[in-house]
């Protein structure tokens, strides 16, 4: 069989057409940079730049691009190195000074029609390859249009998401809001992509061509596209990413890769953002000696360089001493505090509440909690091994309270900072003249008063622990070697980095790709937080 | 003022003695002395050798003793072992020598002595100090200007695509880590599948004599996470200032453009960034650790990790201290800066 | 020489006529002879062959090589358990004999050695005119004190003692009184407890180096005196290091046609990560690595590096620790065995750099291999049901290893496999730091081990019961009854007799798999001599040079 190419036999015909859209985009989109450093028309028209100081930007920035390349002494380029640093300088920058005269010729709005029209082509041209690879067999459509197949679930998954979204958007409040924002919209693209993919990859099985662990001899060490040696009837017949350095599929291992680092980060966070809730807004409403304390011991945790701590805790050693084991004891009680004090203070005077509701929901609660820390056979069994409902391994649990233990104090800061801020309000007053409980106005009038920078920050700070756990399987800490966890692939995959990209470029993209999601989806949500 | 830096001395000083003693505390768990003694002796020692070795180098003596013997409040311990011979934390847990005192700690200006590297700590870190030092010198000689200028072009002019490109750029670098981002370096400019070769995939010749060549991409991988955030501060405060009064004012009497932001919008405009640049130094220091294992740097961050990685607990507290003091420092130099700057701001 | 010459040991002979008939390789049999004391050149002799000339005949004086090596603390030489270690401090450090990649032993501070019929008597003759750097007489006293050094059992961590077991009083833990003996300045006779034919390829391996009567550990560095023609420069742990030529000091080698090219050696420290060292080798910053592994091989020959390659017995064990539940149980270990496939696992672990092995331990280039003993056959299906049967099928085992290179990839496949036959197992890395520590007491993990010359060494160090280095807790009367057998036997078919009962009881006991046997080889920059690969990564740095 043929090794796949990336856009298969569709790709003689439209490959051409793309590679030229693509090329006079980024042409178009260097000259409107250089151009946009330095307007002199436009819309600002009070007080226009000099021509003197507006031919700056371009001469600079082109000027010295091309002084850099020919420093690399490229091909193309090294002719500009006239074998003298200085003179070559001088000439780069009147080849700038030039570009950017010529530019200012054209009118700044014809060029940016022209970078937005190239875009669009090449992205409906690139498009055509996802869309026609759905209904086609891979050789057609390549690897782009296989992928494109592969991910038939996500893909539906996310429209009819969308679809619903936008149409009751209006009824949606902040989150509908989001589907006016360009970026914010772009950004919840990119993170439902890998939730839906996490959750109908890695949990259902629906996309991935192969077992992630599984070794197929013949399969070391390939490149994209490799028909999978002795595949049989019922096997998928290609490594669509390749085989990686112990031929595994590598396309396989990012897709339920991502259902770690989907179940882990966000988890992590929401744990974080519960202790620095139920810690921060005493803190912050009460103030005093507690405030001192806590402030003291979230300093110094902030104080120790994430990366010491990760080495100091997540070793085995430490494993072995059981202290993950005491300080996830320590870190998960806050939940369940967090749970009781919001229930009981809001509802304690309801009929039948403290008798009834608040017992069961406790007792589930506890046992939930109970079920987390407790490893039968393990350091802390405090549950019998019937009533434990699960059992998370010692090398995923001290991953995520470092996590969590790196992310509370950051959280407890900012809930404190913003309960100072709002306790001052009227309706805090107006509370505390009714008579409410501290506790009561703290969780049910400061707290939803001041969810939105919160929402915000945590979707931040989902990115920032998708960081942190890469780190840690970069730094082969925590997670096992077989892992298929991005973090850990890349590490693994970067040792044949120079010659066989593929194993750890996918993880890397994919990772990338996730934490900018959430980075877009944040200014989104803030922009139109803000637009309130 | 002088109150104020007093104050936050003092407070420097007790979250360092209490980090010292939790990472003193965690480095001398049973496990961590086991594997300290094996990786020193032999990784061959049966229990019992582990045992002794410890004994006799007075890593049994109890926490708070060996901690004071560490600070220097404590004299350091003389123990003659049951091998007959008779060792001294003063002598580097080895042969009594003469002439040493009797307290050897940090007070005295003692940082203790690697087991891993069999130097005296002090030496070590100062040297590695230093290489980290140049790697983080050219780190913010890359990321500060290009952040600043990042920000202000994108600020000065919110709402523009040019803000709206460099706003986006700015993104994606912080949404790369250095170990995405050195990854995809390496393989685009260094690796022969990519073919382009400009740079060298390792900064290892980098520690003695630095170029663009071997230099370039490290510095290069650290600036840029950090650059991103940067940006969007400045850009925030930038575009908060051109909102303000005065600049439109000045804009209506006809003062140019340029005028504009360099002579009245900058200055207001830098006052927030700096307390973020201030505030990411520290925040670099885990770019530092995968950038110098990724390139092979031997400066601070690869110390870190061979001190975490052997336990060697005089090293390892050393470290955490330089970290502490670094982050401590940057602080108090963001809060004294910011005064100094907004001259509105009033501290006691 | 003159005496390795007139001398011919009786069992040497039958060697010869046993390669003749195609009963031993060449290898197999110059190994034999000469750590039988019989000369390189008479060895070759008795085959009608001519001997192969030195090596590095074309460099010339001068120049620095640069190499890429892990640079580790210095200890007592007893102690080394890195061949890097060792590698440094040969640089003013000399042994007694040295063992080459063609299987010979030659002798280096001693002239010659022989031994009696049954290889229980030794008499070693020091070389004549070798002075020690500080400007005292090399002589019989020296080396008797060494080697009475080398049988301290007392010193924690001491491998020498094992090789020397022969000499060694079991109830002191010290040499026996009369086992060594200084005859006169230049003669030490050694007194066997009982037949060893391992003895001499004991004092050319590695920690096996002569020190002076002032050495101590602290001052090894900052006061370097030994025969060798170099000095220690600088030692920076973990970075770099270097040593440099020994100006004005008349080293016996230069008198001795031995070589001693070389001005300065550095050693740069490049970490674990092969990826590194890659990146430093393109960069030009080194000259020669220590080692090449795995996918690397190509790539560097890719890169128009010279390789230096040679098979050999290194290999690595991925082997149960029988103190541990449920590994005592014969039946997992035969399962654990069964369930992989070694061809695979030297495809995948090793990048196909080895041919497969049979799971015992010796191979064929010991000269007791017998090659009819082969491994259980892979059999998955068999695997599972032995594991079932035994009442442990649904263990998670736990699988151990460095994590990198070809321990990682090997127990990687390995876990691959055993999860195809329906094994359930996990994967734990460890960086070499906290793997080392208690690599002996894993329940389940993988380790390498090195080429060694005879096929019952291996065996001596880990597989008999109660040594320091048993790292599968086996202990087996009956094994160790025929390897003694086996060590007092000269003759080779003899020998092959008991070594076949020894394989196949290695093998039945599914003591460990042990997939494949490695091809080493390293890759230096064109215009270097005599920076072959070692078989045993021994250093032999007065060979190094540039070429003319």
């Amino acid at each position: 069989m043929q090794n796949l190419t990336w856009t298969g036999t569709l790709g003689v015909y439209i490959n051409p057409f793309f590679l030229t859209a693509l090329s006079a985009f980024f042409v178009f989109a260097v000259s409107a940079a250089a151009r946009g450093f330095s307007r002199l028309d436009g819309r600002n028209l009070l007080n226009p730049t000099p021509p003197s100081i507006a031919l700056l930007g371009p001469t600079a920035v082109i000027g010295l691009v091309l002084w850099l390349l020919s420093l690399t002494g490229l091909p193309p380029f090294a002719m500009l190195g006239l074998g003298n640093i200085t003179l070559s300088l001088v000439v780069c920058l009147i080849i700038g000074l030039a570009t950017g005269f010529g530019l200012f010729q054209i009118s700044s709005e014809l060029i940016f029609r022209l970078v937005w029209s190239t875009f669009y082509v090449a992205l409906c041209l690139f498009l055509i390859y996802f869309i026609v690879g759905l209904f086609v067999a891979p050789e057609t459509a390549g690897i782009v249009g296989a992928i494109s197949k592969q991910l038939t679930p996500t893909w539906i998954a996310l429209l009819v998401t969308f679809a619903v979204s936008i149409y009751f958007k209006r009824s949606l409040g902040l989150y509908g809001k989001l589907f006016d924002s360009p970026i914010g919209m772009i950004g919840l693209g990119l993170v439902l992509f890998w939730v839906f993919t996490a959750l109908l990859g890695a949990g259902f099985d629906l996309i991935a061509t192969h077992d992630p662990l599984g070794q197929v001899s013949g399969m070391k060490n390939k490149h994209p596209g490799i028909p999978l040696r002795g595949a049989e009837a019922n096997d998928y017949p290609y490594y669509l990413f390749g085989g990686d350095t112990l031929a595994r599929d590598v396309f396989s291992r990012a897709i339920v890769g991502s259902g770690i680092v989907i179940v882990i980060a966000p988890a992590a966070t929401v744990f974080a953002f519960m202790i620095g809730i139920t810690l921060g807004l005493p803190a912050g409403y009460f103030g005093g000696r507690l405030d001192t304390v806590l402030s003291f011991l979230s300093n110094m945790v902030l104080a120790f360089p994430v990366i010491l701590l990760f080495f100091l805790l997540v070793t085995p050693e430490i494993i072995e001493s059981g202290l993950p084991n005491y300080l996830a004891v320590i870190l998960f009680v806050f939940p369940v505090i967090f749970i009781a004090v919001a229930q009981f203070s809001k509802n304690r005077l309801k009929p039948n509440f403290l008798t009834l509701k608040f017992p069961v929901i406790m007792i589930i609660t506890i046992w939930l909690y109970l079920s987390l820390i407790s490893e039968t056979g393990k350091t802390i069994a405090l549950l019998p091994p019937l009533l434990d409902l699960f059992d998370v391994p010692s090398e995923i649990l001290v991953v995520f309270v470092s996590v969590v233990f790196v992310n509370s104090p950051t959280v407890f800061r900012i809930v404190r900072g913003l309960t100072l801020d709002v306790k001052t309000r009227d309706y805090v007053a107006a509370a505390q003249t009714r008579g409410e409980g501290p506790w009561y106005i703290m969780l049910w009038e400061i707290l939803p008063n001041v969810r939105g920078p919160l929402i915000v920050d945590f979707c931040l700070r989902i990115g920032y622990a998708t960081i942190l756990l890469g780190t840690l399987g970069f730094f082969g800490l925590g997670l096992e070697s077989e892992s298929p966890d991005w973090g850990t692939t890349i590490n693994a995959g970067r040792k044949l980095l120079s010659v066989y990209l593929a194993p750890p470029l996918v993880p890397a993209f994919a990772l990338m790709s996730l934490v900018l999601g959430l980075n877009l989806l944040a200014d989104g949500l803030r922009e139109e937080s803000l637009r309130d | 003022m002088g109150m104020f830096i007093l104050r936050r001395t003092g407070v420097m000083l007790l979250t360092a003695i209490c980090l010292t003693f939790i990472v003193f505390l965690m480095t001398n768990l049973y496990p961590n002395l086991e594997k300290l003694a094996k990786n020193e002796g032999n990784f061959r020692m049966s229990d019992a050798e582990v045992a002794s070795f410890l004994g006799n180098r007075g890593y049994t003596q109890g926490k708070l003793q060996n901690y004071g013997e560490w600070l220097g409040v404590l004299p350091g311990y003389v123990i003659e072992g049951i091998d007959g011979k008779t060792r001294g934390r003063c002598s580097n847990h080895g042969a009594i020598v003469e002439n040493t005192g009797k307290y050897c700690g940090v007070i005295q200006g003692n940082w203790g002595f690697s087991s891993r590297f069999k130097e005296p700590v002090s030496k070590i870190v100062a040297k590695r100090l230093a290489l980290t030092g140049k790697l983080m010198f050219w780190v913010l000689a890359v990321m500060i200007p290009s952040a600043l200028i990042i920000g202000i072009m994108a600020g000065m002019r919110e709402g523009s695509r040019l803000d709206r490109a460099l706003s986006t750029g700015a993104i994606v670098t912080t949404a790369t880590p250095e170990y995405v981002s050195g990854v995809i370096f390496i393989a685009v400019f260094t690796s022969s599948a990519v073919g382009l070769k400009w740079f060298k995939g390792s900064a290892t010749s980098a520690m003695d004599h630095a170029t663009l060549e071997n230099f370039l991409l490290p510095v290069l991988t650290i600036a840029l996470y950090g650059m991103g955030y940067i940006a969007r501060m400045t850009r925030a405060s930038m575009a908060e200032v051109m909102t303000a009064q005065y600049i439109r004012t000045a804009r209506l009497k006809g003062v140019s453009f340029a005028n504009i932001v360099l002579k009245h919008a900058l200055r207001n405009a830098l006052i927030a960034p700096f307390t973020v640049i201030m505030l990411q130094i520290p925040w670099l220091l885990n770019g530092v650790v995968i950038v110098e294992v990724l390139f092979n740097f031997k400066g601070f961050g690869w110390v870190l990790v061979q001190a975490a990685s052997n336990n060697d607990i005089d090293l390892l507290l050393a470290v955490s201290v330089v970290s502490v003091v670094v982050v401590l420092l940057t602080q108090l130099i963001s809060d004294i800066g910011y005064v100094f700057l907004n001259p509105r701001i009033r501290i006691t | 020489m003159t005496k390795n010459n007139s001398f011919m040991h009786p069992a040497a002979e039958m060697y010869a006529s046993e390669e003749k008939a195609g009963k031993l390789d060449r290898r197999e049999f110059i190994s034999r002879a000469t750590a039988l004391g019989v000369s390189t050149v008479a060895a070759y002799g008795l085959l009608g062959l001519d001997a192969p000339a030195e090596a590095g005949g074309h460099a010339k004086m001068g120049g620095t090589i640069r190499m890429q090596m892990d640079v580790k603390a210095m200890k007592d030489p007893r102690t080394h358990d890195w061949t890097q270690i060792s590698i440094f401090s040969a640089g003013w450090l000399e042994y007694l004999v040295e063992y080459n990649s063609d299987g010979s032993f030659k002798p280096m501070l001693l002239s010659s050695w022989e031994a009696n019929a049954d290889a229980t008597q030794y008499v070693l003759k020091i070389r004549e005119g070798v002075k020690w750097n500080n400007g005292d007489d090399f002589t019989a006293d020296d080396v008797a004190r060494n080697i009475i050094g080398w049988c301290d059992k007392g010193l924690e961590g001491n491998s020498m003692a094992g090789r020397m077991a022969s000499l060694v009083d079991e109830a002191t833990g010290k040499a026996r009184e009369g086992a060594v003996v200084a005859v006169d300045s230049s003669t030490v006779h050694l007194n066997l407890l009982q037949p060893d034919i391992t003895i001499v390829p004991g004092m050319a391996d590695y920690p096996a180096q002569i020190v002076h009567k002032s050495f101590t550990v602290e001052t090894m560095v900052s006061n370097p005196i030994g025969t060798g023609f170099m000095l220690p420069e600088n030692l920076e742990v973990g970075v770099k290091a270097s040593i440099v030529k020994n100006e004005g000091f008349e080293w016996w080698g230069y008198a001795a046609g031995k070589g001693g090219y070389i001005d300065r050696i550095e050693f740069i420290d490049y970490g674990s990560d092969p990826a590194t060292h890659m990146a430093g080798f393109e960069s030009e910053e080194f000259d020669l690595n220590w080692e090449t592994t795995g996918e690397f091989v190509e790539l560097y020959d890719a890169l128009g590096l010279v390789k230096s390659q040679v098979a050999s017995g290194a290999t690595i064990v991925v082997r149960p620790n029988q103190g541990h539940a449920p590994y005592d149980n014969k039946m997992v270990r035969q399962a654990l065995a069964m369930a992989v496939d070694n061809e695979i696992l030297n495809e995948l672990g090793n990048a196909g750099l080895g041919v497969a092995a049979d799971n015992c331990h010796v191979g064929p280039m010991h000269p007791e291999h017998n090659p009819d003993v082969t491994r259980a056959p892979f059999n998955p299906g068999k695997a599972k049901e032995l594991m079932d049967a035994s009442g442990h099928g649904d263990f998670e085992h736990e699988l151990r290893s460095l994590d990198t290179g070809f321990w990682k990839d090997t127990c990687d496949a390995v876990a691959a496999q055993l999860r195809d036959a329906g094994i359930k197992v996990k994967r734990t890395l460890m960086p070499g730091s906290t793997f080392w520590n208690d690599w002996t007491k894993f329940p389940y993990s993988a380790t390498n081990w090195n080429h060694r010359p005879l096929g019952t060494q291996v065996l001596g160090l880990a597989y008999k019961s109660g040594e320091a280095w048993n790292e599968f807790a086996w202990s087996n009367a009956e094994f160790d009854g025929l390897l003694a057998e086996a060590n007092s036997l000269a003759n080779a078919d003899e020998r092959r007799v008991v070594m076949g009962k020894i394989q196949a009881l290695v093998i039945e006991e599914g003591v460990t798999c042990q997939p494949y046997w490695r091809l080493v080889q390293r890759h230096h920059v064109e215009g270097l001599v005599g920076v072959d690969m070692h078989i045993a990564y021994l250093p032999q740095i007065y060979k190094w040079g540039h070429a003319v």
